[in-house]
Order: C-alpha cells, then structure tokens, then sequence
C-alpha cells in the first residue's frame, strides 16, 4: 500500500483538485504580499477591507454577477468609506474604521438574509474553495502573475521605504506613492481571495505567514519566499484535513494557516540571532 | 407594514423589546466610555472570541452565557495585563479572532451539525429570547449605570491625561480592568439579540454619533443613551417587519446616524 | 520614594542619578528644599529637568541616590495637541484632583466639587469653569491644570515650564498663586527656560547632564554657571543691574536624546 495515498486520495477528485490549486494560487501570493502588509502596519486595514467589502459581495450574489467584480468593487466602497470615517480626529482612526465596518457589515447581512434571497451568506463569509470555478482559477493566476510581478518590481521601493522612510524619500523614492500602489494590491488579493477563504477568514492568507516565518528569515526577500511556501503548505495541510475529517475546507485551511502561525512563533528564534543575520 | 404596536402587544416581541431597551441603556452608557478610551477594537473581539464557545455551549447544553462569559472576561483580563486597551490590535489578535471564527464554524457544521445556529449566533435573533438573556441584559444595564456614576471621574480623567491621573496615585490597572470587565459583561449581554459579529453596532456606533454632536461627557452620555435606545427599537422593528435577525438592522441605523452626524456637524 | 525626608525639608535628593536603561542621562543631583521654598530649575532640553521631575513623581527609579519628598507632589504638565479635544469643562479638570485623595472608585461628593470651584476661582477661572477645555486659551489651560493641582493639595508642586507660550494675564494670574503657595507653606519646583524670570525665584537649579549649581540665583546664576548649563544655547548681555544678564537660544527640536519621553 503506498504511504502517500491517504495524502493523495483527495485530489482524485476534481472538486479537491481544483481547491487546492485555487488555494496553492493564492496562497503564493498572498503569503508573499503578508510580509508587507504586516510590515507597514496594514493588519487592521486589510481586516476592515474583507469585512468591509461584504455588501458588494453580497450584491453580486444576488444578482448573479460574477463574485470577483462585487468583490472588487465592495472592497473599494470599504476602502474609501474607512478612509472618510478614520479621518474623525473626535473618536480616532480606530473607532471610525469600526463604525464604517460594522455599518458595512450589518448592510451585508442584511441584504443577504432579506428572506428573499437565496441563502449564501455562509459562503460568502466562510469562503466556498469547493465550488471553485473555472473563472475563479483564472482569477487567481492573474493575480499571482502580475501581483508577483508587481512585488519584484516594487521590492526595492518597498525595502527602502519600510527601513528608512527619509533616506528614500531623499533618493527619489516617493513614499505615498508606494504605499498606495501596495494598497490597490492588496485590496485585488482580499478581493481574490475572499471567493476561496470568505469574508471573515481571508485575512489568514495574508497575516498568517509572515508571522509563522518571522524571526526565521534575514531578509525581506527570503521571508516572502518562505511566507509563500508555508502558505502553500498549510492549504495542502487544510484541504487534507477537509477531506479526511469532513470539515468546511476555508475554514480548515483558515486554521492550518493560524496553525503554522502560531508554530512559526512558538519555535521562534530570539531576536538577537536574527539581527546578527543583518538585514 | 406592520403596526409597531405589535412590539408592545405580542408577547415575543415584548421580551425582545425589553432586551433592546436594556442592551440599549447599557451600550448608550458604556458605549461612551469605549470610545472616550478607544476601545471600539476591544468590544468587537470580546463578541467574536466567543464564538467557539457558544457553538459548543448550544450543542451541549452548557449554559451559553456562562461560556461566553469567561471567554470575555479572560479576553479582558489578558488584554489589561498586556497593557494593550486603546491600542491598535496587533498580528496575534487578528489571528487569534480568524480562528475563533473558523474554528467555530467548523464546531457548528461539522461536529455538531447545528449549521442553523450559525446565522443566529453571528447576527441575533428576535425569538428564543429568553429569562435568561433578559436577566443578563438587565445586570449589564444595572452595572454600566453604576460604573459611569461611580467611575466617571476616574475614566474620564484616564482618557483626558493618563500620565497625570496615574501621578494622582489612581491605580490606573485596576480602574481600566474594571471598565473592560463590564464591557466584557455588557457584550456577552447582548450576543443574543445582536450577534456576535455586531456587538460595535450597540456599544459604539450610538456613542460615535453622539461624541460628534456633544460637547461634554454628561451631554455625551445622554446622546449616546437616546441614540443607542432608538437604534435598538427601532432596529428591532425592522428586524420584525423584514423577518431578519436585529443585530443587521441596528447596525446600519446606526452607521446611517453617524454619517448624517458627520454630514451635519462637518468631519474633523 | 516618598519616605519622609529629613526634618524641615520637603523635598531632599541626594546623590541622584538616573536614565532610561542604558548610562544615566543625569548624574550627581543633590539638593534640598524646604517647605514654603520656590526653585526654577533651568537648562536646556535634552539636559535633565524632566527626568528629575519623573524622578520626583517615583516614575522612574534612581540608578543610584536617594529622592525623598513629602507626600506625593502634584505635577502640571504642560497641555499637549491630544488633550485639546477632550469633551471636559475646566470644572471637571480640577475636580480630577480630588481622585489624589484615594477614593476613586466613589462618585465626587459635594466638599470635593466645592474645593474644586475655590481652585478655580484662585486661579481666576470662575467665569470660564463651565467652558470646554479645548476651547481655552494656552494660559486657561495652564491655569485649569494648576486647579487640579491645587485641589489636590499636595505639599510639593512640580510644574514643567508652566509659563511657556502664555498671554501676560495668565502669567500674572499663575505668579500669583506661586506666591500665595510659597505663603502657604508648600514647595515649589518650576522648570524653565527663562533664565531673568529664575531671579524671581528662592533657588534655582542648573541642569545639563548633571548638577551644575544650586543655590539661591543671585550666587548661583554667574557667567561660569550659565555658560556650562546651555553652552552655545545662551547668549550673555554683561552689565545691566544684576551683573550679567542672559537669553537662551530656544531650540523647538523635542526628543533630544530620552528627553522626549513622555512629555513632548
């Protein structure tokens, strides 16, 4: 008996195929694209993008549209709603970004649980990795080849303005216009990935890895490399654990994810090794 | 449209409305020092930490509010003593909530096979209210009134100058740790009704709308306790009229307060 | 830290000194004030004062020395951006003083609410008690943070360049009550950067990295004293009727080397 079959037996099927290709696809990315988005501190604002875009998801729900372009576009209604609401200096950024979210998401629900719709919401907010489509894998190479195209393009920029924000800006590096660029790109994986993970779950992808890695690689390039690789890996591990256990797969590789994370710190090297490994 | 005399008539909805006139005296009175200390982020992880918990607590016959309780509590007690009330939620937060939520949801479809709480434990429901609930709610409004008439000082003197207030010789840990301690109670108060995932729409949204329009903490108060009240009732209306669960409803009045607030007094 | 110092006086530091974790960034402080005593405590930023203050509070604990102070002392900070949109009335600002007298988890009762408008009334604030913090000018401000102080009533008071960007009214307002303080018994500790107004003052205190002199200012404050207290931060006028007279150079860089901490 091969050992491995219990490992493979999933993917003799389509469905299991094609979820974890969809999560390989974006996983790559998104673990990549983690290192900044905890770097520069955008933990929360990615949180409140995924949430925050499920009134446009919802939407295309509903009317049948193609999930991508209500994910897309709740994601930017989210992103320019937080941004109005942060900028109250009476209760601060963070009560703002909460009374835009919460807004947000009790108008998803409510769209959604409007008796006469058809019941998605679980889906729309745990992820579907299952029912992956065709569309949905297509999506997801895009994403992974032009948003890795756009991180190796963008590393230096990124690297100078995260580690002396002054010195790049003195070497015509312009800082907004960086962050900006890593934003628009985040907000296209949230809305990528939200069709596998969910609302609720997505941030996993993306907050997870480049926690599990931290302290274990010396330089930016190497963590977003090895982010990629335990993203990869703990979708594998999430969808093994969906076929065998019987479980919801987002949810499962949502956890595998939090899993590898919460190893990752665990058998964390001290700091004092790592900055002897220079940058 | 149904006559919202209905809310007083029949007996369900009455207890629901007695639930939502009680949440809502607690979140107008509690919901104004959360957001006068920043602590909108620490309401909203308090409800959905619970999530686990109550999957397995409906399942199991274990008593639903005492599970959620001591995740709440444990939740504020942890946070206090890492010194992070206030501030911005780190990595670890964000993924300690993702799981409790996937973990959850595993719990309720999977294991326990009650995927219909799901919908209800996320977002509240009108029916089912029961004894209990009320029970809570009615402790959590008790304890926000006695807290702002007997803490109001010492909270509003923390959020106006933290250093110097501890240079007063006010033991500033226990005092944030009592506050966080009765946001902890209020929010697990208000899971039923509301959902797990809208706590904020009680606790903070009502006193936003209110901290743009007033000038001082009484008028804050008074505000954040009309608005919380009219939110919830009237939520609750909606919730009847439309067949939904009320935390969906009160939130986006709520959202819908504060933009017309800002509209009118001017973003700053 | 609050061990009663030494019979007769209020506060007694000896041989201080202090840092933030790494070498100390204020060294060889030692200097006693009576009660009824008011001290200016001059240099530049960067140069100590604040961290003498901390160390006064017991915020921060001495590398090495002794700080003695009766009671805990009142501290006036100066306001900050934050502060400004506050929803509290002046009223309410000096009412926080009475949390000093421990029970702070009880509403304030009526003597506390009464000691809170005398304060303000020393302070010349009756009119504006009800007005909202933010809405004061720089000078109110400073004088409602005073109110707390007073309310608290505590024997030492520190005051972190309490005259700093205020209008003339409420400078004379605030000097003042210094002098009805000092009458009262209780001692004073202001820091500054107005070398001419120290001469006002009992004593001053020269701090830069270290104790460079303490005494009363008429012998304290020589050329020699200035020049190693702000370097090339001072310019001297000689002549004039007290001898040498001296303007600092005021630098509005905040942070220089752990001065920043906390205060700026």
């Amino acid at each position: 008996m091969d050992l491995l079959d219990p490992v493979i037996d999933p993917f003799r099927s389509g469905i299991d195929q094609r979820a974890l290709l969809e999560v390989a696809l974006i996983g790559v990315l998104c673990g990549a694209l983690g290192f900044w988005v905890v770097s520069e501190r955008l933990t929360y604002g990615a949180e409140s993008l995924a949430h925050g875009l499920l009134p446009g998801f919802v939407l295309a729900a509903l009317a049948g549209a193609p999930l991508l372009l209500g994910a897309a576009g709740g994601a930017l209604v989210a992103a320019v709603l937080v941004a109005l609401a942060a900028r109250d200096e009476r209760i601060g950024p963070d009560t703002g970004t909460a009374v835009a979210v919460t807004g947000l998401v009790g108008l998803g629900a409510l769209l959604a649980l409007a008796p006469d719709s058809p019941q998605r919401l679980e889906e729309l907010l745990f992820g579907d990795l299952l029912g992956v489509t065709d569309g949905d894998l297509l999506a997801a190479a895009l994403l992974l080849a032009c948003g890795g195209a756009a991180l190796v393009a963008l590393h230096r920029p990124l690297c100078a303005v995260a580690f002396d924000p002054a010195g790049a800006a003195a070497a015509g590096v312009r800082p907004a216009l960086v962050r900006l660029v890593l934003l628009a790109l985040l907000a296209v994986a949230i809305a990528v990935a939200v069709q596998g993970l969910g609302a609720l779950l997505v941030l996993a992808v993306l907050v997870a890895p480049p926690v599990a890695v931290r302290g274990h690689a010396s330089t930016p390039a190497r963590a977003m490399a090895a982010g990629a690789a335990v993203a990869a890996l703990a979708g594998l591990a999430g969808i093994e654990l969906s076929f065998h256990a019987g479980s919801a797969a987002g949810a499962s590789v949502a956890l595998a994810l939090c899993g590898a994370a919460a190893l990752g710190a665990a058998f964390r090297r001290s700091p004092g090794s790592v900055r002897r490994a220079g940058r | 449209m149904p006559s919202p005399a209905d809310l007083v008539d029949l007996p369900f909805l009455r207890e629901a409305l007695l639930e939502l006139v009680l949440l809502g005296l607690a979140g107008g009175s509690l919901g104004a020092w959360i957001v006068l200390r920043r602590l909108a982020f620490f309401t909203h992880a308090a409800g959905s930490a619970t999530f686990p918990g109550l999957v397995v607590a409906d399942a199991s016959g274990f008593s639903p509010l005492l599970a959620s309780l001591a995740v709440a509590l444990g939740y504020a007690g942890g946070v206090e003593r890492a010194g992070r009330a206030g501030r911005e939620p780190g990595e670890a937060t964000a993924l300690l909530l993702v799981a409790a939520l996937a973990g959850g949801v595993i719990l309720a479809s999977d294991v326990f096979e009650s995927g219909g709480a799901v919908d209800r434990l996320l977002f509240g429901t009108i029916l089912g209210l029961d004894g209990v609930d009320l029970l809570a709610s009615a402790a959590a409004a008790a304890l926000a009134g006695i807290g702002t008439l007997a803490l109001g000082r010492t909270w509003s003197a923390l959020a106006f100058d933290p250093d110097g207030t501890r240079a007063l010789g006010v033991p500033t840990g226990a005092a944030d740790l009592i506050l966080l301690a009765l946001v902890a109670v209020a929010v697990v108060a208000a899971i039923p009704a509301v959902g797990v995932l809208l706590v904020t729409a009680l606790f903070v949204l009502p006193a936003a709308t209110a901290r743009v329009l007033a000038r001082g903490i009484g008028p804050l108060i008074a505000a954040a306790l009309v608005l919380a009240l009219v939110q919830g009732v009237a939520g609750l209306y909606l919730a009847y009229w439309l067949d939904l669960p009320p935390g969906p409803p009160v939130a986006v009045l709520g959202a819908i307060a504060y933009a017309a607030a800002t509209t009118v007094r001017g973003a700053r | 830290m609050s061990a009663t110092p030494e019979p007769g006086l209020a506060v007694s530091v000896t041989g201080l000194a202090a840092g933030y974790g790494g070498p100390p960034v204020l060294r060889e402080v030692d200097f006693g004030v009576r009660a009824g005593e008011s001290v200016c405590v001059l240099g530049p930023n960067g140069g100590g004062k604040t961290t003498l203050f901390r160390a006064l509070l017991g915020e921060l604990a001495p590398t090495t020395g002794r700080v003695r102070v009766s009671g805990r002392p009142a501290y006036v900070a100066q306001t900050e951006r934050t502060r400004l949109d506050f929803p509290v009335t002046a009223l309410d600002v000096a009412l926080m003083g009475s949390l000093a007298h421990g029970r702070w988890w009880l509403p304030p009762r009526r003597p506390e609410r009464a000691a809170a408008a005398a304060a303000l009334e020393r302070v010349g604030l009756t009119d504006a008690s009800r007005e909202p913090f933010g809405t004061l000018s720089g000078g109110q401000r400073q004088r409602a943070l005073l109110a707390r102080a007073l309310v608290q009533a505590a024997p030492v008071l520190l005051l972190d360049e309490p005259l700093s960007g205020v209008d003339p009214a409420s400078a004379r307002e605030i000097g003042r009550v210094f002098d009805e303080l000092r009458d009262e018994g209780r001692a004073l500790l202001v820091s500054s950067h107005d070398v001419e107004s120290a001469r006002a003052f009992d004593l001053v205190l020269c701090l830069n990295g270290r104790q460079i002199a303490f005494g009363p200012p008429a012998r304290a404050l020589d050329r020699a004293t200035l020049e190693a207290t702000y370097g090339s931060e001072m310019i001297v006028l000689e002549g004039g009727p007290g001898g040498v007279r001296a303007v600092t150079v005021q630098h509005h860089e905040h942070g220089h080397g752990h001065e920043g901490h906390g205060h700026h």
